[in-house]
């Protein structure tokens, strides 16, 4: 009996190695069920979008077909269609040379010509050139950053055929694009090796509570997620990624809110916010607490702001303030259940100190609020472009309280002096730093979790599925 | 005011009045019925909220029990206590356990007061919270009223808190369900009966705190002195509201919460309206009733009047007839019997021995007519017999007188005679002419020449020597319209009223004729100053055959009476004794009474 039982032991155990190696072990095929929120209209990555949602879902399907010259990772600039690249000393004239035998999904062999066609569209304003199998650029003011920009997926290699169709050297090509869905098909020349899936099928529009509707029931492998279903998610053994935190949510006081007589009680009620708790508790750790606008990871010099907020309002100071200035109206964005849960959080912690705010989501017209929470998302890039790319879009919906002269190439001194005379008038108050969170189904496999990068690019090519193909 | 009227009044009065009574008793009585059957149904009202109260207590406790003796929950608090103070996998719990038993409120507080989930206010975590860590009762406890923060408002909360082992510590489950409109809904008043909650929990005047059980914010001044008063005693107390379309009696019930405070007050409402409406529909009712029976006793007592005095009526026609001369009138074939009915039959008796007086009287008056008669042929006749009797009786002793002499006095006796037999003859034509007057032959005749005409005759007469003077003035009509008449019947009704003037002014006098016209008739007025008429004279004045003259056929008035009645005319007579007497006569112009001229 002893030895009928450890022979059934040793099977057990047999079995249960070669499941584990099996799972970790890469499996080509299969179609990857991807489901975002918004609508991507065009895929090129030149053309220009006012909807938030779907700029940054198209960055990332874009990043799928399409690939720039460089790209960005937590070590700084890399290579990508470029091998190497060298400029003048005022960055007035740089020289790029290309990674060879890169095949486009067309069929052709990448050219330098493709390349300076392909920047020429998506930067008019450059003059670009072939020389010697290199594409040579001289911008109209000397760039000593140039790569960092050209590592924008605006800038992202597209062929341009006559046909009106696109072709890139990405991991996938696309198949089909029907009202709602995008299907992408496995590159098999990609020049970084075949992706494991045979195609990504994206569904678009869907609604995130759907989504996660989607992930639960097996219906889809990747949705987008919020911090607030992270632990629901887990809880049901599926799991997730995020990149570090990209999207800024801060506080914009309207211009009649934004007066310097104003400046203490905001600074309060700046204060008063407890970032540390809505990152741990309500955002699940998945978020970092916004001392400055740019993120930590981007600019380094955030923590320096969680001090010097300068003086704020006691209790019985704020009790003796006017109603009016005791009662404030914060806007949310009403599709955005994220913000709408930071906003009540901020409510619950004003009013601990006697503040009333009150949190509207309108659908429709509302009456003017007294400030928005405001959702920006800092791009991939130096933190002085990250800066003036953040006061660019919250400036865009704020109409002018918010400005901030920054020169291309600035230091990093420049730019934490710059972002703190912007903070300093308490008009725009940062909050919380979030990710972007993705939720995956348990086919999905990855070697070290990379499905998502931390830049928050999506790297389905190194993704397999399995159990095979639904 | 008739008989008819005046009962026909009398029984609608009756009638009116009682029915009016009866309605104003029905109305009455059934008012203070209902008044009472509603102050029972409101405080059946108020004992069922009680109780609806205690149920939603019990009933949170049950949640409360089951909820905290749950695995998951078990489970929780286990991880809770096994994690320290890291609550953040947590923060979401608390609204996955209150959908669980189906509560509005339910918060995870660790024993040292910290949210560390909240369902209904779920962005309220990390903070503290003190009522549920203070009533640390265990298992048993009951539910009691609290107020909940909530956000933008503070609610009235029915909870209950539970304590659940989690690891060496306790964390709280504190929840329950909301004291709102379903709690308003789930009382199910009947009509008229609503129920209101004012929650005393909010800022005063950041809003209106008063809803019913459609959850509509109510304002309501007139119901704050009465949640004022029970806010101020924590006290039951009522008071009717008058409201613009009626009263409304309000129990106000204090909701105190585990403190004492009053945290709410329940207010239950029996609407005055509804009885209102009811009492007016009575009231309406019995007034139409009241109006029906008005009605049918209106006509009722007209038909009763209308049967009571129709006989009545046809009596004093028929008394009114026989007034007018219409003897043979009867009622007694009409009604027979009861009082009514005795007294036709006394009418017709009455009348039947009118008849028969009358017809008496008719032959006494024949009777005595004829004797007058008889008298007056006896006396005219006896008159002028006399002397011949002696004329005949001087011939008889005459005969022995010489012839000579004898013829002397047969001549005196043949005149004597023949003047006797004229005197005769005259009376028996003055009767013969009285019974042969002639119906009148009217034509056009001037009346005052025919008065002239006629004084003329007499005016020699009046005025002959050795008799006593008698003065005539005639006063006439200067108008030169003729009437219709016959003129030789008029001039012998002038001659007669003259001969009894003189007749009747044997020393003398004055003698006064007046003629006038007053439109369609024509007057004539004849005066003398003799020394009048006795009341017996008048009466019997126009009788045929009376006189009361020496030598008159009695004849020559009631020749003028019946020329005039023949014309349509009247005559009468004025006199006043020792100082004269006055004929008066009317004739119709047109000699045909009210248009009736060929």
């Amino acid at each position: 009996m002893r030895r009928f039982i450890s022979v059934c032991l040793a099977l057990a155990s047999v079995g249960l190695a070669t499941r584990v190696v099996q799972g970790a072990r890469p499996r080509y095929g299969g179609t990857l069920r991807v489901e975002v929120e918004a609508t991507i209209r065009s895929l090129d990555p030149a053309a220009a979008t006012s909807d938030v949602a779907e700029a940054a879902a198209r960055a990332r399907v874009v990043g799928l077909v399409f690939e720039p010259l460089v790209t960005i990772d937590e070590h700084g600039l890399k290579p990508l269609l470029a091998t190497s690249w060298e400029s003048d000393p005022r960055g007035a004239r740089w020289q790029i040379r290309l990674r060879s035998g890169v095949q486009l999904h067309d069929g052709s062999t990448l050219e330098a010509w493709h390349v300076a066609s392909a920047l020429r569209v998506s930067e008019p304003a450059w003059t670009i050139a072939v020389e010697s199998g290199a594409v040579v650029i001289s911008p109209r003011e000397p760039l000593p950053d140039l790569p960092w920009l050209l590592a924008d997926v605006r800038h992202a290699v597209v062929v341009r055929g006559s046909d009106g169709a696109f072709a890139g050297t990405g991991p996938f090509r696309i198949e089909s694009r029907e009202p709602g869905r995008l299907s992408l098909r496995a590159h098999d020349a990609y020049w970084n090796g075949r992706p494991f899936v045979d195609a990504i099928r994206i569904e678009m529009g869907r609604p995130a509570a759907a989504q996660l509707s989607d992930l639960e029931s097996g219906h889809a492998d990747v949705v987008a997620a919020s911090a607030l279903d992270a632990r629901r998610i887990t809880q049901r053994g599926l799991h997730i990624a995020a990149s570090r935190p990209v999207d800024a949510i801060a506080v914009v006081f309207e211009p009649h809110r934004a007066m310097d007589t104003a400046l203490a009680w905001r600074r309060t009620l700046s204060a008063a916010v407890n970032r540390a708790s809505m990152s741990a508790v309500l955002l699940q750790r998945l978020a970092e607490p916004a001392d400055a606008l740019v993120p930590r990871w981007l600019s380094g010099y955030a923590p320096l702001f969680a001090f010097d907020r300068g003086p704020t309002l006691s209790r019985a100071a704020i009790a003796a303030l006017p109603l009016d200035q005791r009662e404030l109206t914060l806007r949310v964005d009403a599709s955005d259940s994220l913000a709408h849960a930071i906003a009540d959080r901020i409510a619950v912690d004003a009013r601990e100190i006697g503040f009333t705010l009150k949190v509207q989501a309108p659908l429709g017209l509302a009456p003017r609020p007294d400030a928005r929470l405001v959702r920006v998302r800092a791009p991939n890039t130096s933190p002085d472009r990250a800066l003036a790319v953040l006061i660019e879009r919250i400036a865009n919906r704020d109409g002018g309280t918010v400005q901030a002269t920054l020169p291309p190439g600035a230091t990093l001194d420049a730019v934490y002096q710059a972002e703190r005379q912007l903070l300093e008038r308490s008009v725009v108050v940062p909050i919380v730093h979030l990710p972007d969170i993705y939720g995956f189904s348990d086919r999905v496999s990855t070697w070290n979790h990379t499905a998502v990068s931390e830049s928050g690019a999506w790297n389905f090519a190194d993704v397999w599925l399995r159990g095979g193909a639904p | 005011m008739r008989l008819r009227t005046r009962l026909f009044l009398l029984v609608g009065g009756v009638v009116a009045v009682a029915v009016t009574l009866v309605t104003w008793s029905i109305s009455t009585t059934a008012r203070r019925s209902f008044e009472t059957l509603d102050l029972q149904r409101t405080d059946a009202l108020v004992l069922q909220c009680r109780r609806e109260l205690a149920t939603q207590q019990e009933d949170v406790k049950r949640r409360l029990d089951r909820l905290a003796s749950t695995d998951l929950v078990l489970r929780t608090a286990h991880e809770i206590g096994r994690r320290g103070t890291d609550y953040a996998p947590f923060v979401n719990e608390a609204a996955s356990l209150a959908a669980l038993q189906g509560l509005d409120f339910l918060d995870l507080v660790a024993d040292d007061g910290t949210i560390i989930s909240s369902a209904h206010w779920p962005a309220r975590f990390g903070y503290r919270q003190s009522w549920a860590t203070n009533r640390r009762d265990g298992a048993s406890g009951e539910a009691f009223l609290q107020a909940i923060d909530l956000p933008g408002e503070t609610a009235i909360g029915l909870v209950a808190v539970r304590g659940v082992p989690s690891g060496a510590r306790t964390i709280y489950i504190a929840g329950g369900r909301r004291l709102d409109q379903e709690f308003l809904k789930s009382l199910q008043l009947p009509p008229g009966i609503r129920a209101l909650l004012y929650r005393n929990v909010e800022a005063e005047g950041s809003r209106q705190p008063l809803i019913d059980a459609s959850g509509q914010r109510l304002q309501a001044a007139e119901l704050q002195p009465l949640i004022a008063r029970v806010k101020q005693t924590g006290q039951e107390h009522a008071e009717t509201v008058q409201w613009p379309d009626g009263p409304e009696t309000v129990h106000a019930i204090p909701l105190a919460g585990a403190g004492g405070g009053v945290l709410g007050v329940l207010l239950v409402a029996s609407s005055g309206r509804e009885l209102a409406a009811l009492m007016s529909r009575i009231r309406w009712s019995g007034i139409g009733l009241g109006f029906l029976g008005v009605v049918i006793g209106s006509a009722l007592s007209y038909v009763v009047s209308a049967r009571v005095t129709r006989p009545v009526e046809e009596i004093a026609d028929a008394a009114r007839q026989v007034a007018a001369g219409d003897w043979s009138v009867r009622v007694g074939g009409m009604h027979g019997s009861g009082e009514i009915g005795e007294l036709a039959q006394v009418f017709d008796g009455m009348a039947a021995q009118l008849v028969e007086q009358r017809e008496r009287l008719v032959q006494a008056e024949r009777v005595a007519a004829w004797r007058e008669l008889a008298r007056r042929l006896a006396h005219e006749l006896k008159n002028p017999l006399f002397p011949l009797r002696l004329t005949v009786d001087n011939l008889r002793r005459a005969r022995t007188l010489p012839p000579q002499e004898f013829e002397e006095i047969l001549d005196e006796s043949l005149s004597t005679l023949t003047t006797g037999f004229a005197n005769l003859n005259t009376v028996v034509g003055g009767f013969s002419e009285f019974a042969k007057m002639p119906a009148p032959a009217f034509a056009k005749v001037a009346p005052n020449e025919v008065v002239e005409r006629v004084v003329a005759l007499f005016r020699a007469q009046m005025q002959a020597p050795g008799c006593p003077p008698i003065a005539v003035t005639l006063e006439l009509d200067p108008s030169p319209e003729p009437i219709r008449a016959d003129g030789e019947q008029l001039g012998r009704v002038v001659q007669n009223l003259l001969l009894n003037a003189i007749d009747a002014m044997p020393q003398g006098g004055q003698l006064r004729v007046r003629t006038e016209r007053n439109g369609v008739s024509f007057r004539l007025d004849v005066t003398d100053t003799g020394k009048g008429l006795t009341e017996q004279e008048r009466q019997r004045l126009f009788t045929p055959y009376y006189t009361t003259k020496q030598h008159g056929t009695g004849l020559g008035l009631a020749i003028v009476q019946s020329v005039v009645t023949d014309h349509f005319g009247k005559v009468w007579v004025d006199s006043v004794q020792g100082k004269g007497t006055t004929f008066h006569i009317e004739l119709p112009t047109g000699a045909q009474p009210n248009g009736a001229n060929a």
